[in-house]
């Protein structure tokens, strides 16, 4: 125990006085996390929160104006400006603001279009009833027009776009049901006027695949971010662990350590623990960010879910694979520049995989085959169940099986690479 | 010193693998408890080999020794307690202090509390440390280094101290300092000195008895006089070069 002590004394003080150790394990992760969760929160409010402005210009004041008005309103996904045709009486009035960042996309709906779609729809009539009657011609046409900005999200011009389809076909169909309606009544010498019924027969109702008894969480920037790179810094362990094994080998410690007596077992675990205590601070501090800080700069603020039991045994498994990592990878090499160069890449290579720097889901279907053998993914996919799906320890048990087997398995073998380079010739 | 033997070195072989020559060659002798121990040789000659072996870290092909009775390959943890180790190369941390290093080393040794704190002070004033103590050891000078190198093998108060070459690098005065510290330990705490040099006039002062190596084979033993009125030679060094020639070594 001692001996445990004794190389823990002395790993810490190794530690904080190394600033090139301190600053990747600890300031690089904090700066980085701000960094990529302040650009990722933009990419992910356009497709996914409420606030991107749309100015509707309504000159029609009649039924499909009145429509796309109620219809725009309801939606979740805009900030709605709506103007009469007061202010913004030509298309150049409109680019001037949007090119200003005032407007995302302006829809232009022009006076008499509820009139203009009426007499397209008693055209279609006519020629359902009189089969020599005429054609209507294009004077009977609705010009809407949609004005974009250049930089606006392509799938949020989409949505507005097919929205706006949508109530205009709802209008049509109205329209066709009350004419329709009046000419059958003609023929047949009825008198009693169709009422359309306000409401939508179909109605739309959004379910999310959660867990029993766990409310809708929205993924956000924050969710992503903060465990993703928690897990990337947590494996940039590798650099100083590495480093300090190659250090120690190199420098005729290792020498003087082999003569201790005891197990060289006992005093690689103390080395081993302080990085691990490392590990867990790292995840500590990266939490706290996203709970306390970035919410001060107008970011959701992180839910880490309700299972802390399950939290813990996930990041205890994680800080253990990537301590044995640093473990292998200090053992295998024998200078500190083939450690920190392959280490790095590596973890750069696996975090690629392992959908920490892009979502898996938008990943070709083979590299999401090849992302399952990172452990970088295991972990990530860990804490999208705790954070995202609320899920429990159930949830995570395979996450946390694999990343037990990496450290055994990156454990043994560092221990045969020792016993072979250490063997007593 | 006493004529009663500490380390008895059976017919120790060392043949290293790829390796188309022997280490050492059934080396067979006895060093006595609490004699100053010389273990000469040119480059080669299988000092450190020979040294690595008593210590536990190379293993000997054929042979065998024991150190106080107890047999370095079957109690090797018994005959590490036994040793103090100053390896060649400077073992230490050099982002951490003079002091913080032998604190390490004590507790490693089993040492703790006031009994380290005190023993790891008495050493360091002795080899003439002050407050510079704490400063960081990559800030020292060589000869700096090289004492803290050397305390951390006798915190423990061995009772028998390996130095491999434990003055290289030195100048004279930082060398001739550690060797006075070297004697007074061996005098007041009774520790038995295994030393290798390539410092012959230092050896021919310092040590009790000498061994001359080379090739894996012990060429000669006993006191640096009775060297050299058998090889008929005025000192050491002729000696030396008497017996292993003048041939450049790799």
């Amino acid at each position: 125990m001692l001996r445990l002590i004794a190389t823990f004394i002395k790993e810490f003080k190794i530690l904080i006085v190394d600033r090139t150790g301190i600053t990747v394990l600890f300031i690089m992760p904090v700066l980085l996390v701000f960094i990529m969760t302040l650009i990722q929160h933009e990419a992910y409010k356009s497709l996914t929160q409420s606030g991107i402005p749309v100015l509707l210009v309504n000159k029609d004041n009649d039924s499909l104006g009145l429509a796309i008005e109620k219809g725009f309103s309801k939606s979740s996904i805009c900030e709605l400006t709506i103007d009469k045709g007061a202010q913004y009486k030509t298309t150049a009035d409109i680019k001037k603001k949007m090119v200003d960042g005032k407007f995302v996309i302006a829809l232009v709906i022009p006076e008499n279009a509820t009139n203009a779609l009426r007499n397209d729809v008693e055209g279609i009539m006519k020629r359902l009833f009189d089969k020599n009657a005429a054609i209507a011609s294009d004077t009977g046409k609705v010009n809407i027009e949609v004005v974009v900005d250049p930089t606006a999200n392509r799938s949020f011009i989409m949505a507005i776009t097919s929205g706006l389809k949508e109530y205009i076909a709802s209008i049509k169909t109205k329209v066709l049901f009350q004419i329709m309606g009046e000419k059958i009544g003609k023929l047949m010498n009825i008198d009693q006027k169709v009422n359309m019924p306000d409401q939508d027969f179909f109605v739309y109702k959004e379910e999310y695949a959660l867990r029993e008894g766990k409310t809708f969480y929205q993924p956000n920037a924050v969710q992503h971010n903060i465990p993703a790179w928690a897990i990337f810094s947590i494996f940039f362990i590798v650099l100083p662990l590495g480093g300090s094994i190659i250090g120690e080998r190199s420098e005729g410690l290792f020498i003087r350590m082999r003569t201790f007596p005891g197990s060289y077992l006992s005093i690689l675990s103390g080395k081993l623990f302080v990085y691990f205590l490392v590990a867990i601070l790292q995840f500590s501090i990266i939490m706290a960010l996203g709970k306390f800080i970035l919410p001060l700069l107008g970011l959701p603020v992180l839910d880490i879910g309700s299972h802390p039991v399950a939290l813990i045994t996930l990041t205890v498994s994680l800080s253990l694979a990537a301590i044995s990592y640093g473990l292998l990878v200090g053992t295998i090499f024998d200078t500190p520049q083939q450690s920190a160069v392959f280490g790095g890449i590596s973890i750069l290579i696996m975090s690629a995989l392992g959908g920490i720097w892009v979502p898996l889901n938008i990943m070709p279907h083979f590299m999401q085959t090849i992302s399952s053998f990172s452990p970088l993914n295991w972990a990530l996919l860990g804490y999208y169940e705790l954070f995202i799906k609320g899920g429990d320890w159930h949830a995570i048990q395979y996450q946390v099986m694999k990343l037990f087997i990496f450290f055994v398995s990156a454990l043994l073998i560092s221990y045969r690479v020792y016993k072979f380079k250490t063997r007593l010739n | 010193m006493s004529n009663q033997s500490c380390i008895t070195i059976s017919k120790i072989t060392k043949k290293y693998k790829n390796s188309a020559t022997n280490a050492l060659n059934e080396v067979d002798f006895e060093i006595n408890d609490g004699e100053i121990f010389g273990l000469l040789g040119p480059n080669g000659a299988g000092k450190t080999t020979l040294l690595s072996i008593l210590c536990g870290l190379v293993k000997a092909s054929g042979g065998g020794a024991t150190i106080f009775g107890h047999s370095i390959n079957d109690n090797p943890e018994r005959v590490k307690r036994i040793l103090g180790v100053v390896p060649q190369d400077i073992a230490l941390y050099p982002t951490l202090s003079g002091r913080d290093n032998l604190m390490f080393i004590g507790r490693m040794y089993g040492l703790s509390g006031a009994v380290l704190k005190n023993r790891v002070d008495e050493c360091l004033d002795k080899f003439g440390f002050d407050t510079n103590a704490n400063n960081q050891v990559k800030h020292y000078s060589g000869g700096m280094k090289r004492r803290i190198n050397l305390i951390g093998g006798i915190l423990h108060k061995p009772k028998i101290l390996l130095l491999d070459e434990p003055t290289v690098g030195m100048d004279v005065q930082t060398r001739t300092s550690i060797i006075e510290h070297l004697r007074q330990i061996n005098e007041n705490e009774k520790m038995t000195i295994i030393y290798t040099s390539h410092y012959m006039e230092q050896a021919e002062l310092f040590c009790n008895r000498i061994a001359i190596m080379d090739k894996g084979r012990i060429l000669c033993l006993g006191t640096p006089q009775e060297l050299m009125i058998k090889e008929e030679r005025a000192d050491l060094e002729e000696v030396f070069l008497k017996l292993t020639g003048r041939k450049i070594r790799d």
